[in-house]
C-alpha cells in the first residue's frame, strides 16, 4: 500500500490504514473513500502522509532484492533448518512482486 | 583485541545516570524506574506530566506493535491495560529510539520489526501476556543504544572489524569489549528492575539454551531478531542472519505457515509503523 502526501490525495481514493490524530485516536477508519470533504479535514490535520490501498512500489528490484537475501544468509547457510527458513523468507519476498 | 576490562565496562553502564553522553531525558526517566516500589500511579503521572512523552507514549500503544491499534486515549488507560512491566519497557523504548536513529542508523526499524514478531510469535503459542514478550523484542538490543553511545570509537571498530571479517557484530563485540550487548543490556534492565524474564530474554537472545525462567520469550525474542534480520529489516550492526539455535527452533515448533504469516504481519505494519518516532 504506497504512502501519499496529504497534498495529493483525490477523491474516491481508499484509506488503507486508519487517519490517526497525533495522540494515535483513529480520526478516520481504514477503507474510508475519501471526498473532497474528507481530503479537506485530513489537510488541516497535523498529518504529512496516509496510506492509500493499492500495490506499494517496491525501492529495490526484485534481483536486487533476491541477490541481497543470498549475502544476508551467507553465514549460515549450510546450518540446521536455515535453508528452510531462507525458502520461505525467499517466497515472501517473491510475493511482494507479484 | 580489547583492553577494556568487563568490570569497568559494567560500572560504566551502570552509572547511565551520570553519563555526560546519555540525555536528559533518559537519565530522569531511568532514576524514575528504577526506584524500587513506583506504582502504576506514579508512572502515569510522570508521563502526563510531559506532553511530548505522552504523545509519544499513546502512539505507541495505539500502533500495530499492541494489539489495539487506535482504542487507547489516555495514558492512565493505557497504564492499567498495559501494566507496570510494559509501560516501563515502552517508556525506554520512546526514550531511546531517537537515540538510536542518532547513534545507529536502522536500528530502531530493526527493533520494531523484532517487537512485530516478537508479539505475532507469542500470540501463536498462545502466550499469557504478549506484550510483555513484544516489548522484550523492543529492547533486545537496548545494549548497542549505550554502547554506541558511550564507546562510539570502539563500537565503529566493531562494526568495522564485522564486516571485514564477515563475522557477526556479537563476535565483534566479544573482541572489542570483552563483553556483549546482550551483557550490556542484561546489566541495564536489572539496574532497572525490569522482571527476571525480561532480563533473561535481553542476556540470552542470541543464546535461548540458557535462558532458565523464561525459555519461551528468549526463543521467540531469538527467532523474531532472526526473522528481522531475515527479511531485511532496519540494520543492527553487520547484515548477516544468525544461525537458529536449533532447541529454541525445536521448542517453538512453528510450521512453515506460522513463519509466512509472521513475515506478512510485519510487511504489513513496519510502514505504518516506522511513522512512530
Amino acid at each position: 500500500m504506497p504512502k501519499f502526501s496529504v497534498n495529493q490525495l483525490e477523491p474516491g481514493m481508499k484509506l488503507a490504514k486508519p487517519v490517526m490524530a497525533k495522540n494515535g485516536m483513529v480520526m478516520l477508519g481504514e477503507g474510508t473513500e475519501l471526498t473532497e470533504i474528507w481530503i479537506e479535514r485530513i489537510q488541516d490535520m497535523d498529518i504529512h502522509t496516509v496510506f492509500i490501498d493499492g500495490p506499494t512500489v517496491q525501492t529495490l528490484s526484485m534481483e536486487e532484492a533476491l541477490s541481497a537475501l543470498d549475502e544476508r544468509f551467507a553465514l549460515v547457510e549450510d546450518k540446521p533448518y536455515m535453508k528452510n527458513i531462507k525458502k520461505i523468507v525467499k517466497q515472501h519476498i517473491e510475493g511482494l512482486y507479484e | 583485541m580489547s583492553n577494556i576490562d568487563p568490570k569497568v565496562l559494567r560500572h560504566r553502564v551502570e552509572s547511565i545516570n551520570t553519563l555526560p553522553t546519555v540525555p536528559s531525558v533518559l537519565k530522569r526517566l531511568s532514576a524514575v524506574i528504577e526506584k524500587p516500589r513506583i506504582t502504576i500511579v506514579e508512572i502515569s503521572a510522570f508521563i502526563s506530566n510531559d506532553p511530548a512523552l505522552t504523545t509519544k507514549v499513546l502512539k505507541m500503544v495505539n500502533s500495530a506493535i499492541y494489539g489495539f491499534p487506535g482504542r487507547i486515549a489516555s495514558v492512565s488507560h493505557a497504564t492499567m491495560l498495559l501494566g507496570l512491566n510494559v509501560i516501563k519497557g515502552l517508556l525506554l523504548g520512546v526514550s531511546v529510539f531517537e537515540l538510536m536513529q542518532k547513534t545507529m542508523s536502522g536500528l530502531y526499524e530493526h527493533s520494531l520489526a523484532c517487537a512485530i514478531a516478537s508479539r505475532v510469535i507469542a500470540q501463536k503459542k498462545g502466550m499469557k501476556e504478549p506484550e510483555e514478550v513484544s516489548v522484550a523484542g523492543l529492547l533486545h538490543d537496548i545494549g548497542k543504544v549505550i554502547l554506541t553511545l558511550e564507546f562510539a570509537k570502539e563500537y565503529e571498530a566493531a562494526m568495522g572489524e564485522a564486516q571485514e571479517k564477515r563475522i557477526s557484530i556479537f563476535e565483534a563485540e566479544k573482541n572489542q569489549f570483552n563483553a556483549t550487548h546482550a551483557d550490556v543490556g542484561s546489566w541495564l534492565a536489572e539496574k532497572w528492575r525490569f522482571p527476571r524474564n525480561l532480563v533473561e530474554v535481553i542476556e540470552f537472545h542470541h543464546r535461548p539454551a540458557l535462558a532458565k525462567n523464561a525459555p519461551m520469550e528468549a526463543a521467540i525474542v531469538h527467532m523474531a531478531d532472526l526473522l528481522a534480520r531475515a527479511r531485511g529489516f532496519g540494520f543492527a550492526g553487520e547484515n548477516f542472519v544468525p544461525e537458529i539455535n536449533p532447541m529454541a527452533f525445536e521448542l517453538l515448533k512453528l510450521s512453515d505457515q506460522d513463519i509466512q504469516d509472521v513475515l506478512q504481519e510485519m510487511e504489513d505494519n513496519m510502514e505504518s509503523a516506522e511513522d512512530l518516532s
